[in-house]
């Protein structure tokens, strides 16, 4: 009994070992990669491991292109976005939940239909409408398309589902105005789940490649995901750099993401497990 | 908007366009639209089926009860947080020709090197390598919360009778996590149907279209080629296809899955 318990231990500790490695070694190559000398980097004899510390390989690749102007548009477009979301959804959701309306079961139904199909297979239309507007290569082509959640709208309505209505009947008889009601009281209530969509929405736009590739033509307005594959393009035998460059992406982004993990976990069961 | 749009010609900032019909799908289909569909079809399968294999069969090692297990939670979420474009870089240079790990490998082992990004045998399972990597850490994710809601007094009174591991995974945990699984099976599916950062970075479509899935086909004819008409059409196509499918999905399997539970 006991032998075959600790294989059985072993086993589960070894495969999940060999998962984990396999998770987390390219990013381990990467670093590796970008502290050195190109030349190692293609010797085929050279050691794996790097022998010879190349650190100024970071600032090489941090001056060869405008890094930090990607991170501001970056941070510009992911939290611009990430609040639109937050507030549609919010208002979106509250009003489905908490009021009658004409109309109200088409609107939802089309909320649906937008859960389900991809926001990419419309981006041709929608990138027409930007160019109308003469909003090509500016924050507000970048935000506006992307100011609406419907996985966030759908979420908010289930929990406001779930809030007595009487809450708010009690603020209304104590003169409270409806927009009072809204702000001051069931707003508030919502804040766990809005923390954990706000992290979700906001990494997933902080990784957006595809929309920002077809909005922004110029250097100075691009994010850094988008950044880089130009970067990529430059420098595409520069193994240094292009390891150096995508170390300046990955590293602050992991960073924030290994101090919100918990939220990060409630953000992507949240939809799925809340919605079965 | 874009169903009308898809009926005529012209670039995508043409003010002046004149009515093709239905011609637009005619041209997408025959000028490479057939093999895109095809692409995205094998893809999509292959993405579904790895992404969710791996992500049960991981959240249920992490599910086990043991000492540290759950401190190993967190690395797989690494992949999902991170621009996939950095990573695809990183992928880009694993399976390079010659000096890439993976070929480097072989080559200690003896086996012949493969030209992972270039060859048209090879490009698309590159592509589907690196999309499971970067996100089958989200099916562990769902999995794992999925696992808990499975009544533990029903996994120990099939233990009391007698049933092995296996089965007690095959005949209770399986069943009880049917609609969940209906759920990630529509979430990896939509992912995989919208497979861009990856195929942009690795293959850029190539070679010979033999990565050029549906949504990188309406790219490269709306903004490289300026085809605006056939991007359209095959966005209609692709919009259309999803929705059949989550549909199926959904009101097929959930529909089973509600009456089991």
């Amino acid at each position: 009994m006991f032998r075959s318990r600790f294989w059985s231990r072993a086993l589960i500790y070894s495969l999940l070992a060999v998962a984990v490695l396999i998770v987390v070694f390219p990013l381990v190559y990467m670093l590796g990669t970008a502290v050195k000398p190109n030349y190692q980097i293609v010797n085929l004899r050279a050691s794996l491991w790097p022998v010879q510390f190349e650190w100024g390989n970071f600032l090489r690749a941090w001056n060869s292109a405008p890094f930090g102007r990607w991170y501001i548009n970056t941070l510009i477009f992911s939290i611009g976005a990430t609040l639109g979301q937050i507030g549609s959804s919010l208002l979106a959701g509250y009003a489905f939940a908490m009021f009658d309306f004409p109309g109200k079961r088409v609107l939802f139904y089309c909320l649906i239909a937008g859960l389900m199909v991809p926001f990419s297979t419309v981006i041709v239309p929608v990138v027409q409408i930007l160019a109308d507007l003469h909003w090509l290569n500016t924050y507000q082509g970048l935000i506006v398309p992307n100011i609406a959640s419907a996985l966030g709208a759908f979420l908010l309505r289930q929990f406001y589902l779930g809030m007595p209505y009487e809450l708010g009947e009690a603020a209304r008889i104590d003169g409270a105005s409806e927009w009072k009601v809204f702000s001051r009281v069931y707003a508030p209530l919502a804040t766990p789940i809005i923390a954990a969509l706000a992290i979700i929405s906001f990494l997933l736009n902080w990784n957006n490649f595809l929309f920002p590739l077809i909005v922004i033509n110029t250097t100075s307005m691009e994010v850094l995901s988008q950044g880089l594959s130009v970067f990529q393009d430059q420098f595409a035998v520069n193994y240094d750099l292009l390891m150096s460059a995508a170390s300046i992406v990955i590293i602050p982004i992991l960073v924030v993401a290994v101090a919100a993990q918990r939220r990060i976990v409630e953000g992507i069961t949240l939809g799925a497990i809340q919605g079965a | 908007m874009l169903a009308w749009r898809s009926l005529f010609s012209g670039g995508v900032f043409a003010t002046k366009l004149s009515f093709v019909g239905l011609g637009n799908y005619r041209d997408a289909l025959s000028q490479g639209g057939t093999q895109a569909l095809q692409v995205t079809g094998i893809f999509t399968v292959g993405f579904v089926v790895l992404t969710m294999g791996f992500g049960l069969a991981i959240a249920l090692l992490l599910d086990v009860k043991l000492p540290g297990v759950r401190h190993l939670r967190a690395p797989f979420i690494i992949p999902l947080v991170v621009p996939s474009v950095a990573t695809a870089l990183i992928w880009g240079n694993l399976f390079a020709p010659d000096f890439g790990i993976v070929n480097r490998v072989l080559s200690a082992f003896g086996l012949p090197q493969g030209d992972f990004t270039s060859s048209p045998s090879l490009a698309l399972l590159t592509v589907l390598t690196f999309s499971v990597w970067q996100f089958f850490g989200e099916c562990v994710i769902l999995y794992l919360a999925a696992l808990k809601t499975v009544p533990l007094d029903l996994v120990e009174a099939a233990s009391v009778d007698g049933a092995g591991p296996w089965r007690r995974f095959r005949y209770v945990r399986l069943p009880l996590l049917r609609r969940h699984t209906v759920l990630i099976w529509v979430i990896t599916t939509l992912t995989g149907l919208q497979t861009f950062n990856q195929i942009f970075v690795l293959t850029n479509g190539g070679p010979n279209g033999s990565t050029t899935t549906a949504l990188f086909y309406i790219f490269t004819q709306g903004f490289v080629q300026f085809n605006t008409g056939l991007a359209d059409a095959m966005g209609v196509i692709l919009f259309l296809v999803s929705l059949c499918i989550v549909v199926v999905q959904v009101g097929y399997f959930g529909r089973g899955a509600r009456r089991d539970v």
